[in-house]
């Protein structure tokens, strides 16, 4: 993988301002530890070799890319291209967004090479943006993240994201790629004392790498939900990690993801029950048709002392070609005592019985098995919130199925 | 309406049914009755036309055309429609949706305009409320958590909305209490418009008590042995179908 370092990260390239130093460390880190290769367990089916073949632009600002409309009343933070010029000045009251602070990025870790990606990301970010939501939101606050036709470029784009004591709000990510490029998001998500926070991740993606590590942080009484509709591209990979600090911290992540023909998808979470008196639940499917792949990696830590924990953790697939490939693993490790853990793990096929009903009933083969599909990956999606958002995440995975 | 002439199916090679003649005509009722395993079952999936029930001989005709060569949505189209003795539990689909879906690429198909909401709403609602199924079913998934007896009685809610030529119906009857089996009786008799045609397939005499049938048939080991009046259903409730097998010795 020394091509991607070489084309990826030459030191000579690393812009001179504040984060400078951070970068160097990073880049240096990376140097030391390499890319994961199909022997790095995290990485086992998932290759990142598709970036050699690729000649990647160093992002530019100038990108204007249009995010498609939403069919529901919203605060939109556009990045095209993966960028942000400023920060809007329209904002609602109660939301920031303001540069990180470099001080906030100088002790990060991202371990070894399973982290690579994420070093990648500290070694050559464009911006470091800090969101940070004050108030309770009266509606949802979109950051639409649209990569356009062309666009072949290599984007590094961080967010932290920080929901104060008490704040309350619905964020949609809308990303849409439409492009052969790289993009590498690392986001640090912040859920103080009770806060709530409904993490929307609508994913559609073309020809680009897409690469996120969301890490999420969860205080006492304070509630995270994520729900995502992943509807493919080339290659996704998400690291989505919940940590339940304090007392009372619930995590739930419900999400579906759809494959086709050259397409992979790979979702890896984990759900950290640092604590006791901690909840969480997970709902993930996966359906893949032509040559897809799907991955799922979900892992339940609850840590030694984090008594009186449950936790919830179920996946279900369903493979719709001989050709379609889903690699499922629910882990779960348990170290606490007066527990409930509970997991299943699932992969089917259309059931025949199913479709000759709704033939039966004189629904077209095409349209029986649209319908199917359609009833199976949905289920995820019942829990978003509010209704117009659900609505919206069910015509998107309609117009796929 | 419906000419079966000497009908073979078979699943995975093993001949189920081995011969069987019926002829049903425009608003008639008839019923077919027979021990478990006689092939009751088969003759409904194979009316539908439900993949591995292979017509090994013999022929279907409904309405002059030839089933076996119409897929089960064309089948649907025609007019056909077979309540089934297992519906099907079809998770997150709701059942109002997949019932207009089903009527609109009904009428679809035989190029006729759209059901309009409305319509369909004011069409569903009148037959929930005849066989007492609560509204609140629409919005459920299709027949998921459904008790045996709503599913029964949801097979019925489709028959009314649907209007089929022929419904053909299997073992409907079974696993109802007294009070669901008057139910679906009446929601058949409802349809009974002196053109539309039912086979209704049973263990027991029990629902053609309000039926009334215009013929009855008995099948054994996939062939018609017996076809007469509404009496031989009586005959087979009181003598159960014992006498088939002395009939055969005999």
């Amino acid at each position: 993988m020394s091509a991607i370092l070489e084309q990826l990260a030459p030191e000579s390239t690393l812009a001179d301002d504040r984060y400078a130093d951070i970068r160097r460390r990073a880049h240096q880190r990376l140097m030391q530890h390499g890319f994961p290769d199909l022997k790095t367990e995290a990485w086992k089916y998932t290759s990142l070799k598709l970036l050699e073949k690729r000649e990647l632009s160093t992002a530019s600002g100038d990108v204007v890319a249009s995010p498609e409309a939403l069919p529901f009343s919203a605060d939109v933070i556009r990045f095209d291209g993966g960028l942000v010029d400023e920060a809007p000045t329209n904002l609602p009251a109660g939301v920031r967004l303001e540069p990180i602070d470099p001080v906030e990025l100088v002790n990060l870790d991202y371990g070894d090479r399973a982290g690579a990606m994420a070093w990648l990301n500290l070694a050559r970010f464009e911006q470091a943006w800090k969101l940070v939501i004050e108030s309770v939101l009266d509606r949802p606050l979109v950051l639409a993240m649209t990569l356009p036709e062309g666009f072949s470029a290599s984007v590094h784009p961080r967010l932290k994201i920080e929901v104060a004591s008490g704040a309350e709000a619905v964020l949609i990510e809308q990303q849409r790629d439409h492009g052969e490029g790289l993009v590498n998001i690392v986001q640090d998500i912040e859920l103080q004392r009770g806060a709530r926070l409904r993490h929307v991740i609508s994913r559609r993606n073309a020809g680009s790498v897409w690469v996120q590590r969301t890490r999420v942080s969860v205080a006492a009484d304070a509630d995270y939900r994520c729900c995502a509709l992943e509807l493919a591209g080339r290659l996704v990979r998400q690291d989505l990690a919940v940590h339940l600090l304090e007392d009372g911290a619930n995590g739930e992540i419900d999400g579906v993801a759809f494959v086709d023909s050259r397409q992979h998808v790979d979702w890896h979470t984990a759900i950290d029950h640092e604590v006791g008196h901690t909840n969480s639940r997970e709902s993930f499917r996966i359906l893949a048709d032509g040559s897809g792949v799907g991955v799922f990696n979900g892992r339940i830590h609850i840590q030694r002392g984090a008594d009186d924990s449950h936790s919830d953790l179920n996946t279900a697939n369903l493979l719709l070609s001989e050709n379609a490939r889903i690699n499922t693993k629910p882990e779960l490790e348990i170290y606490a005592e007066e527990v409930t853990a509970s997991h299943g793990a699932t992969i089917g096929q259309l059931e025949d019985s199913a479709l000759f009903y709704l033939r039966s009933r004189g629904l077209p083969v095409d349209q029986a098995m649209a319908l199917l599909k359609f009833g199976f990956a949905a289920a995820p999606l019942e829990q978003a919130q509010p209704a117009a958002v659900r609505e919206w995440l069910n015509a998107d995975l309609h117009s796929v199925l | 309406m419906l000419k079966i002439s000497n009908l073979h199916v078979a699943i995975d090679d093993k001949e189920i049914l081995k011969g069987v003649d019926l002829e049903i005509g425009p608003g008639e009722l008839h019923a077919i009755m027979g021990p478990n395993g006689s092939g009751k079952s088969t003759l409904g999936y194979a009316l539908a036309g439900r993949e591995g029930y292979d017509i090994t001989a013999g022929s279907v005709e409904f309405e002059g055309e030839d089933l076996a060569e119409m897929e089960p949505e064309e089948r649907a189209a025609a007019g056909l429609f077979l309540a089934f003795q297992y519906p099907v539990e079809i998770p997150g689909v709701n059942n109002a949706y997949f019932l207009r879906a089903a009527l609109n690429a009904q009428r679809k198909a035989r190029g006729e305009e759209e059901i309009d909401s409305m319509n369909f709403l004011k069409a569903v609602r009148e037959s929930l409320k005849s066989l007492k199924m609560d509204e609140a079913l629409l919005k459920r998934a299709v027949n998921e958590g459904f008790s045996g007896g709503e599913k029964k009685r949801n097979e019925i809610v489709q028959m009314a909305v649907l209007q089929p030529k022929l419904a053909v119906l299997d073992e409907t009857d079974s696993g109802l209490d007294i009070d669901a089996l008057k139910l679906v009786a009446e929601g058949i008799n409802a349809q009974r418009d002196g053109k539309r045609s039912f086979l209704v397939i049973t263990h027991y005499q029990r629902l053609l008590d309000y039926l009334t049938p215009d013929r009855v048939h008995v099948l054994s080991d996939g062939r018609v042995v017996e076809s007469g009046g509404e009496e031989l259903a009586e005959r087979l409730e009181a003598e159960g179908y014992a006498f088939l097998e002395e009939g055969s010795e005999a």
